[in-house]
């Protein structure tokens, strides 16, 4: 009998990936390695050279936001949040990795006003989780669609400020980088989908770091003639490189790359997704398994991106009209508190409760139902990502020129029109163009959700890996079929207050 | 015996105290260099802000001319849609010859305008089609140029324009 003849498929399957990380550990692709762009990410100052054109870009937008043109595709605020930050974010997550909280703009801020604030406590062991972002984000989702934030220029400006605000007040009362680990939903929204990401901050040799007395990645780095001085700071969320696995609640800061003194820490290439289809410890972080908030985090997400595309089709309003006629309710924000609680608690209970139940009781899964809900959830995630993809891809690559008009009537009406008259027939690329890419990332995060879901299927069931698959499996394929008919649907985004 | 403040550098080399001083001391006076050049940057960032802030354009010398619009049939469809209007000064009187560009645009930000150029069907009354090409809230501009050559900008709100 020849070799190959007798290897099982799933054997044969394990030789391929085997094969594949081989050749992925012999020659990681290493950012840092690459001319122009490695040298300027090495460069002490990278990340605030990064972080001022965004700062500037915010302010600008603040003012604009404020006192611009009331009439939201007309104002950089809202053009620049609603069509290209969201857009540039996902796409950048990704091409590359997690390059908006490499260049933020608030932490910049931060940083400068802790040169003079010096924080003093730690925050709440009890808070150490992602309760209270997930609250936030869901809290973010909705406000959205309550108050229509894209239509308002005013409103837009506002958030931005009270997000400066918030940075500002929890980074200068407790220490380290709370915001982003603690509190800040855009940057929970930016770890979940950066798990689908090519690139991962990571050490190079495991072999260099055995070695390694100072711990400087997570200590930072000392003065030498006195110990409390830090010449440059570690990792802020409590991240040791060593134990590192994965983009979960990596800003890509790259502290950790300017404190290292053996230079073995990179931007490494790696499987997209690679991190959820095995559960190891993490740094930080602890057992994906056995994080409860983690896990939830992952499926508002997944299931928050359904919700936010439904939000701006027509059949929203068919549901809400029903739900007003039936329940007899006048106030929208209790029917829409109604549909956010459908779509983000009671769905994904049901149908992750019930493919669980038949995961065990079906592949004989000894885990516990929660424990198996837990550990397939974050299979969703690629999923969810293909789903923001696809929305904020749409505005993105429909509205990619509408900036061009925007900042030429800004210039103009300050008196300034260097750039000429406003355009506004630039809108972006045609929607034939559009279409295909969205169905494309959609069919990227099915891809990417059916891989984690079968990988874990075969460490939880050697014997029966398909019957452990087959429930998420179609789970999966229900979700994608959600999103492609929303994709289909005609848009109609109504706000409930209007600009003028 | 070496010293306990000896450190090494990147190279390997060691480094004695003084010379880290000295390190030390030019990386304070660069931090003070990056610090103001960072302040240097946030007034430039500043600066359009405040322009923004302070030469926004007056608003429109028109302030006697009013437009009573109206959009028929409603509820408002997607498609082509016919919106009517009138221009009357301060004395009630039809404003006549006025050249009007009418221009339609989602709530949300990033999508394509729509625009049309009205025709005066009687004197002081205008009209024109629009495409609604897609649902929600539109909001519908209209540029007007006056005889005299005043400009004049009045916006009407349409809400909830329904798919088909």
């Amino acid at each position: 009998m020849t070799e190959p003849a007798a290897l099982s498929s799933a054997a044969k399957q394990e030789r391929l990936v085997d094969e594949e990380e081989e050749f992925l550990e012999a020659q990681p692709f290493d950012l840092l390695a690459v001319p122009v762009i490695g040298p300027l990410l090495r460069w002490r100052h990278s990340r605030t050279l990064l972080q001022i054109p965004l700062l500037a870009i915010s302010i600008v937008m603040i003012f604009e936001g404020l006192l611009g043109p009331t009439l939201s595709p007309k104002n950089m605020a809202t053009v620049l949040t609603w069509v290209h930050f969201r857009g540039a974010l996902v796409v950048a997550i990704l091409c590359a990795g997690n390059l908006f909280c490499l260049s933020c703009p608030f932490m910049l801020v931060r940083n400068f006003m802790r040169k003079w604030i010096h924080p003093r406590f730690a925050w709440p062991r009890r808070l150490r989780n992602k309760w209270i972002p997930i609250a936030l984000f869901v809290a973010v989702l909705f406000s959205y669609e309550l108050f229509g934030l894209w239509a308002s220029p005013w409103l837009t400006a506002w958030v931005i400020l009270g997000y400066f605000a918030a940075v500002l007040i929890v980074d200068g009362l407790f220490t380290h980088g709370t915001f982003c680990k603690y509190v800040c939903p855009i940057g929970q929204f930016n770890f979940v989908a950066s798990t689908v990401s090519p690139l991962e901050v990571a050490v190079r040799d495991h072999e260099v770091c055995d070695g390694c007395a100072t711990r400087d990645c997570i200590r930072g780095r000392r003065e030498p003639s006195s110990p409390l001085v830090i010449l440059q700071r570690g990792c802020e969320l409590a991240l040791f490189q060593p134990d590192k696995v994965g983009n979960m609640d990596c800003t890509f800061c790259l502290d950790c790359v300017h404190a290292c003194p053996h230079d073995n820490v990179g931007i490494l290439g790696r499987l997209p997704a690679g991190e959820l289809m095995s559960d190891p410890h993490r740094s930080g972080i602890g057992r994906f398994s056995r994080r409860n908030d983690i896990a939830a985090l992952a499926l508002v997400f997944c299931f928050g991106a359904l919700m936010n595309a439904f939000g701006m089709v027509s059949p929203v309003y068919t549901v809400e009209n029903w739900l007003e006629r039936t329940l007899h309710f006048q106030n929208q924000a209790g029917v829409l508190a109604i549909l956010f609680t459908a779509v983000i608690v009671v769905e994904p209970v049901l149908l992750l409760g019930l493919a669980a139940w038949i995961t065990r009781a079906w592949a004989g899964v000894k885990n516990s139902w929660l424990g198996v809900t837990v550990r397939y959830a974050y299979a969703l995630s690629p999923l969810g990502f293909g789903m923001w993809l696809a929305h904020y891809g749409y505005h993105f690559f429909t509205g990619l020129y509408t900036i061009v008009p925007v900042t030429q009537n800004a210039l103009a009406e300050i008196g300034w029109p260097i750039l000429g008259q406003p355009q506004w027939t630039l809108v972006g690329l045609p929607k034939t163009v559009v279409e295909p890419i969205e169905f494309g990332f959609l069919l990227l995060g099915l891809a990417g959700s059916m891989l984690v879901a079968w990988r874990l299927a075969q460490d939880d069931s050697e014997k029966h890996p398909m019957r452990a698959f087959a429930p998420w499996g179609v789970l999966c394929v229900i979700l994608f079929l959600c999103c492609a008919w929303l994709m289909t649907q005609p848009m109609d985004m109504r706000a409930t207050m209007l600009a003028g | 015996m070496k010293k306990q403040t000896a450190a090494h550098n990147l190279s390997g080399r060691e480094l004695d105290f003084g010379t880290l001083r000295t390190i030390w001391a030019y990386s304070r006076g660069r931090r003070r260099a990056a610090s103001q050049c960072f302040r240097v940057m946030l007034m430039l960032a500043a600066a359009p802000s405040l322009a923004v802030t302070g030469c926004r354009k007056p608003a429109d010398s028109a302030q006697d001319i009013s437009i009573n619009e109206s959009i028929a049939p409603r509820p408002v469809h997607t498609g082509t849609e016919a919106i009517s209007f009138q221009l009357t000064n301060a004395m009630h009187q039809p404003v006549t010859g006025a050249h009007i560009q009418v221009e339609g645009d989602m709530s949300h930000p990033g999508m394509a305008p729509m625009f049309a150029d009205a025709v005066e069907v009687s004197p002081g009354v205008y009209k024109t089609p629009l495409n609604f090409n897609m649902g929600g809230d539109w909001v519908v501009l209209f540029h007007i140029t006056l005889s005299d050559g005043r400009k004049l900008e009045r916006q009407m709100n349409v809400k909830g324009v329904e798919s088909n």
